[in-house]
């Protein structure tokens, strides 16, 4: 009965149904206040910044070239207005159609502002990045998992070696084309008496399930739209 | 907002810490005056010089005029003195070191076309 008076009001389009929008309201302030502030680091390093972006949830993201990431992330921690003091994560993203597949993404805190920023770089298979471990301590496992699962290389980290898989594990498990069963499997072998490594049988082949429609779901939405982009010196852009 | 430190005490009951000794107020003045030092080195149109120098030359007149440290903390607004000291010691580092790194030169290299296109 409550439920039947509730579905009819949505249906008669009440104006009690409708003064409770089930949307994430906007917040107009903490954008531009985000804005203003990757406009103010923009203009100090015009260096190594190469974009500066705010998205619709409210997230600031400077995106940087791969030699500034000691003097971006110092800044970030030491100017006075701010005071990231907290690496939060460390993580990468593998995009192999791009030319720099891997995309290091650092994730800071300020707790004296209360705020979040991140900083996302570059880098191919083969190049190497400076380490963060200078900057903040918190960056040592999380480098190291990086270099595990992606294969980055981190100069100048004091320990880096694998964290997370077996011992003698080859190859780079978060990469792309890295079979979700991997290479190997394990088993007990009792004429040898320990556990051996061997290519991996699969009882059943891999099953890839198409998990779209022939038909285009959101026509409203077919070209990406524009991230808000901050240009030193120029005004906002609205995002669509 | 309320920050758990690890000094001895509050500050109004800690006895042995003499709150309104020069120390602190000294400690900042050398300070304030070195980042300033240390920014001359900077060319006058670099956006890091100005914005620390205001910042700066704010924050060295409020220690200069207000005596008491209770109330300059208040005016601050920035947590307790030696909160205020650690991060004016860490501004002067930052100064140091971007005087190597010359941050405020053009951007270094532009990244390939695709790199930061998402959706792929």
């Amino acid at each position: 009965p409550a439920a039947a008076v509730a579905a009819r009001a949505r249906l008669a389009g009440s104006s009690a149904a409708e003064t409770r929008p089930t949307v994430r309201p906007k917040n107009e302030v903490e954008q531009k206040q985000l804005c203003v502030f990757g406009e103010y680091v923009a203009e100090i390093l015009p260096k190594y910044i190469q974009q500066a972006q705010v998205t619709c949830f409210n997230e600031l993201e400077l995106l940087i070239h791969p030699d500034g990431i000691i003097p971006v992330l110092t800044f970030l921690r030491d100017h006075t207005n701010a005071q990231f003091k907290s690496l939060a994560d460390l993580t990468a993203v593998d995009v192999p159609s791009r030319q720099y597949r891997f995309e290091i993404v650092y994730n800071l805190l300020s707790l004296r502002f209360n705020s979040r920023i991140r900083v996302k770089t570059y880098t191919d298979e083969l190049t190497p990045i400076d380490s963060a471990v200078s900057v903040h301590k918190a960056a040592n496992w999380y480098e190291r998992e990086v270099w595990d699962m992606y294969g980055v290389f981190f100069a100048n980290h004091p320990d880096l070696r694998r964290i997370l898989t077996d011992y003698g594990f080859e190859g780079h498990p978060f990469r792309k084309d890295f079979p979700l069963s991997g290479y190997v499997e394990v088993r007990y072998d009792d004429e040898v008496k320990r556990v051996v490594a061997e290519p991996v049988e699969l009882s059943q082949e891999f099953r890839k399930f198409d998990l779209n429609s022939p038909w285009e779901a959101f026509p409203a939405y077919r070209a990406a739209p524009e991230p808000l982009k901050i240009e030193a010196g120029a005004k906002k852009e609205d995002a669509k | 907002m309320c920050f758990f430190v690890s000094f001895p005490g509050n500050f109004s009951e800690t006895d042995g810490l003499d709150m309104n000794s020069p120390h602190f107020l000294e400690r900042l003045r050398i300070l304030y005056t070195k980042i300033l030092g240390v920014l001359q080195n900077i060319p006058k149109d670099a956006a890091y010089r100005k914005y620390t120098e205001q910042i700066v030359n704010q924050r060295f007149n409020l220690v200069q005029t207000e005596t008491d440290v209770q109330k300059l903390q208040d005016k601050l607004n920035s947590g307790h003195i030696e909160e205020v000291i650690v991060q004016a010691e860490n501004e002067l580092s930052l100064a140091r070191k971007m005087v190597q790194w010359k941050p405020w030169e053009p951007l270094v290299e532009e990244p390939p076309s695709d790199q930061w296109r998402w959706p792929i």
